[in-house]
C-alpha cells in the first residue's frame, strides 16, 4: 500500500504543471538571467589587449628606453608569448594616427616627449588603464633621471634592478580551493536555496491533502482505514524524490551549461541539496500546519518568507550576505537559506569542513524541529471544525 | 444496528449544532436525513465517522465503538461527500484505484474492484480522462465511485446530488438503490424531500441539531393532521362563494390565489366528493382539478411551522 501511495504522489507532483514550473522552470530561467546578467559583470573588469598608436616623432627615435618599452608591453613588438603585452602598438606619423582614432581603429595614441601625451576620443576601461601605464612609465623615467643627475654611479650599483623589482607591502594568503574566487557564484548559490524553499509548495500540499479540515480528499483519507502518518510519510518521500531531481537538474545546468564552479566536493554538495530539499519542505508542512489561514494565505507567506530570507542571504544584493553577517550574525544562522547558501560557499572557499559543517548542522536541527511540530499538530485524530 | 448513535451533543462556541441527537440505523435498509441547509446533517455524519470531536454522547457502528483508529470499523465504510473529492492530476481510473487502495491491499483484487466500480457508475468511456474534462454530473459519479469502490458494507452519501442535472441525479439515484440491493446499508443525507421520498425506506427529519420525526414515509405522514390538499383552476369565484366553501366540512384552510383554490383537508372519505357536488350545486364552472396526498415539506411545516426549503 505504502509504494502505491507513493507511486500516486509521484503522479500528482509530476502532473501539477504550476508547481512543476515554479520549482524547476523558473528557477532555470532565472539561472539564465543570473548568468547573461553576471557574465557581462565579469567581462566588464577584464582588461583586453588594445590597439594604440605611437607617433613616430624624433623624441621617440632618440629614446630607446621609450621604444625598448613599447616594444616590451606590444603584443605584434614582443611577441606572443609574453605575458607583459598590454597593447598593440603600431609606430605611425601623427597624420595617420589622428586618422585611425578618428576611425576607431586605435583607442587612443602616444606623443613621446615631455611630457608623454596620450590621446583619446573618449573615455573609457581601456583608456584609464592607458593612461595609468603611461603615466606610470613618466614616473619612473623622471625618478630615474633624478636619481642619476645626483648619483650617477647609481646605474653602476643596481638601479636597474631596483626598478624591475616591485615589493608588494601586502601578501595574498589562499583561503581554500579558489586561485582566483568568483564573487557571482554567491547569486547562484542563493538561487539553489531559493529553490529548495519552494520545495516548500510539495510539503504544504501534503498537508492539504492528509489535514481532514484542509480538503475533501483528506477527509475522506481520515475515513479510510489507513493512518494518515503513513500517507503523510509516503507523499513527503515522494516530494523529497521529485525535488532532488529537480535540484539536480539545476545543478547540472548551472555547472555544466553556464559553467559556474561549485570546487571538487561533488559529495557534499549533494549532502546540501539533500539536507536543503528536506528543510524546504518540512518548512512547507510547518507553514501549513500551524496556521489555520487558506490554502492561498499559506503559500503566499510561504512565498513572501522565501523571498525575505533569499534577499537576506544576499539573492538580490551580493553584500546583504556581509551586512547580515557583521551586524546581526544571528540572523544568518536562524535563515535556512542563508545556511544553505552558506554550506556551498564554505565548499566552494574553504578547505575546512567546520563552517560547512555548522550549517549542515544547523539545516539539519531546523528540519528536525519543522517535522516535530508538523508530526504533534498532526497526530491529532479529531477535529473541532471541518 | 449498523449505526447507532445515542444523545450525541456537538457544540460550536454558544451554537448547539447536534442536541441530544439518537437515532439507530438498521441493516439493509436506505436511511434518510432529511433537514434545511444547516439543520446539523453534515455535523452528524462527520461526528458519525470520527473526523468532527463532540461533546457528549455515544456512537457505535456494526455494534462497537467508533474511533478515529477503529481501522476494522472504517475498512466497512465507503462515504461519498457532498464536494467532489478526487485528485485533479490523476486520471478517471487512477483516482478511483488510489482510494481503493486505501482498503484494498491485495493488486489483482483491487483492479478487479476497480473495473466494477466504473461500470458501476458508467466511466467506462471516460477512464483515461483527468476530473477537469469531465461535467459535473461525471464527476459526481466519479466522487461515488471512489467511494465505493471496495464494495463498503455501509455507504454514507452526504448530499450527493446537489448541483447536478437531473439526468445524473436519476442515474446517481438509480446507483444508489442498486448498491442497497447488493447488500449495503445507506446512509442518505438531503435536504431534497423528493429524492428521500423516493429512495428512502426510513427517514428521519432534522432542525436544528434536533430530530424532530423519525419513521417510514408512511409513518411521517400518519403523524400530521393533513389528510389530502386539492387544487381547482376556478375563475372569478367572489368572496361569498369563498366563504361558503370555507364552511364545507372536514378543510383546514382555504386559498384562493391566482385562479386556483386550494383547500387543505383533514384525513377523512370524501374530501373531493363534497367539493365537486358542491360547484355543481352551485352551477359554477371549473377548470382542471388536482388532489395531492402529503409531502415530507407538509410534515416538517406542520411540525417546525416552517417550509423545508426555507
Amino acid at each position: 500500500m505504502f509504494l502505491y501511495i507513493f507511486c500516486n504522489r509521484l503522479k500528482c507532483i509530476v502532473r501539477d504543471k504550476p508547481l512543476i514550473f515554479w520549482t524547476l522552470i523558473f528557477p532555470l530561467i532565472l539561472a539564465t538571467f543570473f548568468y547573461m546578467a553576471f557574465s557581462n559583470l565579469t567581462e566588464s573588469e577584464n582588461f583586453n589587449v588594445v590597439n594604440i598608436a605611437v607617433v613616430d616623432n624624433e623624441q621617440y627615435q632618440k629614446s630607446k628606453e621609450f621604444r625598448d618599452f613599447i616594444e616590451q608591453h606590444s603584443e605584434g613588438l614582443a611577441g606572443d608569448n609574453s605575458s607583459e603585452q598590454l597593447f598593440i602598438a603600431k609606430v605611425v606619423s601623427q597624420e595617420e594616427a589622428e586618422k585611425m582614432l578618428a576611425n576607431n581603429e586605435i583607442v587612443g595614441y602616444v606623443t613621446y616627449g615631455n611630457p608623454i601625451s596620450l590621446s583619446v576620443k573618449e573615455s573609457g576601461f581601456d583608456q584609464t588603464i592607458l593612461k595609468e601605464i603611461f603615466d606610470q612609465y613618466s614616473q619612473t623615467e623622471s625618478t630615474v633621471y633624478n636619481i642619476l643627475d645626483q648619483n650617477p654611479t647609481a646605474l653602476q650599483n643596481g638601479l636597474t634592478d631596483d626598478l624591475q623589482r616591485n615589493t608588494e607591502f601586502t601578501r595574498e594568503v589562499q583561503i581554500g580551493t579558489k586561485d582566483k574566487p568568483d564573487i557571482t557564484v554567491n547569486y547562484f548559490y542563493t538561487l539553489i536555496a531559493m529553490t529548495c524553499f519552494y520545495f516548500g509548495c510539495f510539503g504544504q500540499k501534503e498537508i492539504t491533502n492528509t489535514q481532514a479540515n484542509l480538503s475533501k480528499r483528506a477527509a475522506r483519507l481520515n475515513v479510510a482505514p489507513v493512518h494518515k502518518l503513513k500517507v503523510l510519510t509516503a507523499g513527503v518521500l515522494a516530494s523529497l524524490l521529485i525535488s532532488l531531481i529537480e535540484v539536480a537538474f539545476l545543478m547540472c545546468y548551472i555547472i555544466f551549461v553556464l559553467k559556474i564552479d561549485f570546487g571538487n566536493q561533488t559529495a557534499l554538495v549533494l549532502l546540501t541539496c539533500i539536507v536543503g530539499c528536506a528543510c524546504g519542505i518540512s518548512f512547507g508542512a510547518f507553514i501549513s500546519v500551524v496556521n489555520k489561514k487558506s490554502e492561498g494565505v499559506k503559500t503566499a507567506i510561504l512565498i513572501v518568507s522565501t523571498m525575505t530570507a533569499c534577499f537576506l542571504s544576499g539573492m538580490m544584493f551580493d553584500k546583504m550576505k556581509y551586512i547580515i553577517q557583521k551586524n546581526i550574525p544571528i540572523l544568518a544562522y536562524i535563515n535556512p537559506v542563508s545556511l544553505i547558501t552558506d554550506a556551498f560557499y564554505a565548499l566552494y572557499y574553504y578547505d575546512t569542513y567546520t563552517r560547512f559543517l555548522i550549517n549542515i548542522g544547523m539545516l539539519s536541527g531546523f528540519t528536525v524541529l519543522f517535522c516535530l511540530v508538523t508530526y504533534f499538530v498532526m497526530r491529532r485524530q479529531r477535529y473541532d471544525y471541518i | 444496528m449498523i449505526v447507532s448513535v445515542k444523545n450525541l451533543v456537538k457544540r460550536y462556541g454558544d451554537l448547539v449544532a447536534l442536541d441530544h441527537l439518537s437515532f439507530d440505523v438498521r441493516e439493509g435498509e436506505i436511511f434518510g436525513l432529511l433537514g434545511p441547509n444547516g439543520s446539523g446533517k453534515t455535523t452528524a455524519i462527520n461526528c458519525i465517522l470520527s473526523l468532527l470531536t463532540f461533546d457528549k454522547g455515544e456512537i457505535r457502528l456494526f455494534g462497537k465503538p467508533m474511533a478515529p483508529d477503529a481501522y476494522d470499523i472504517k475498512r466497512d465504510i465507503g462515504i461519498i461527500m457532498q464536494d467532489v473529492a478526487v485528485f485533479e492530476e490523476l486520471t478517471v481510473y487512477e483516482n478511483i484505484s488510489y482510494f481503493c487502495s486505501l482498503y484494498v491491499n491485495d493488486k489483482v483484487k483491487r483492479k478487479k474492484l476497480v473495473e466494477e466500480a466504473i461500470e458501476f457508475v458508467g466511466l467506462n468511456d471516460f477512464r483515461n480522462f483527468y476530473p477537469k474534462k469531465l461535467s459535473g454530473g461525471l464527476l459526481r459519479r466519479l466522487n461515488i465511485a471512489c467511494g465505493v469502490a471496495h464494495k463498503p458494507k455501509l455507504v454514507i452519501l452526504d448530499e450527493p446530488t446537489v448541483a447536478v442535472d437531473p439526468q445524473s441525479r436519476n442515474n446517481i439515484l438509480d446507483g444508489i438503490k442498486k448498491l442497497n440491493e447488493g447488500g449495503a446499508t445507506i446512509i442518505y443525507t438531503s435536504h431534497y424531500m423528493e429524492e428521500v421520498e423516493q429512495l428512502c425506506s426510513r427517514i428521519m427529519i432534522m432542525d436544528k441539531g434536533k430530530v424532530i420525526a423519525m419513521g417510514s414515509k408512511e409513518e411521517l405522514k400518519a403523524m400530521i393532521k393533513l389528510g389530502e390538499t386539492i387544487s381547482v383552476e376556478i375563475f372569478g369565484l367572489d368572496d361569498n362563494k369563498l366563504d361558503e366553501i370555507k364552511q364545507l366540512p372536514n378543510n383546514i384552510s382555504v386559498d384562493y390565489n391566482n385562479r386556483y383554490l386550494t383547500i387543505k383537508y383533514n384525513k377523512g372519505k370524501h374530501n373531493l366528493t363534497n367539493l365537486l357536488d358542491y360547484f355543481k350545486d352551485n352551477n359554477m364552472s371549473f377548470g382542471r382539478v388536482y388532489s395531492e396526498m402529503p409531502t415530507l415539506n407538509d410534515v416538517f411545516l406542520e411540525i417546525t411551522g416552517k417550509e423545508l426549503r426555507d
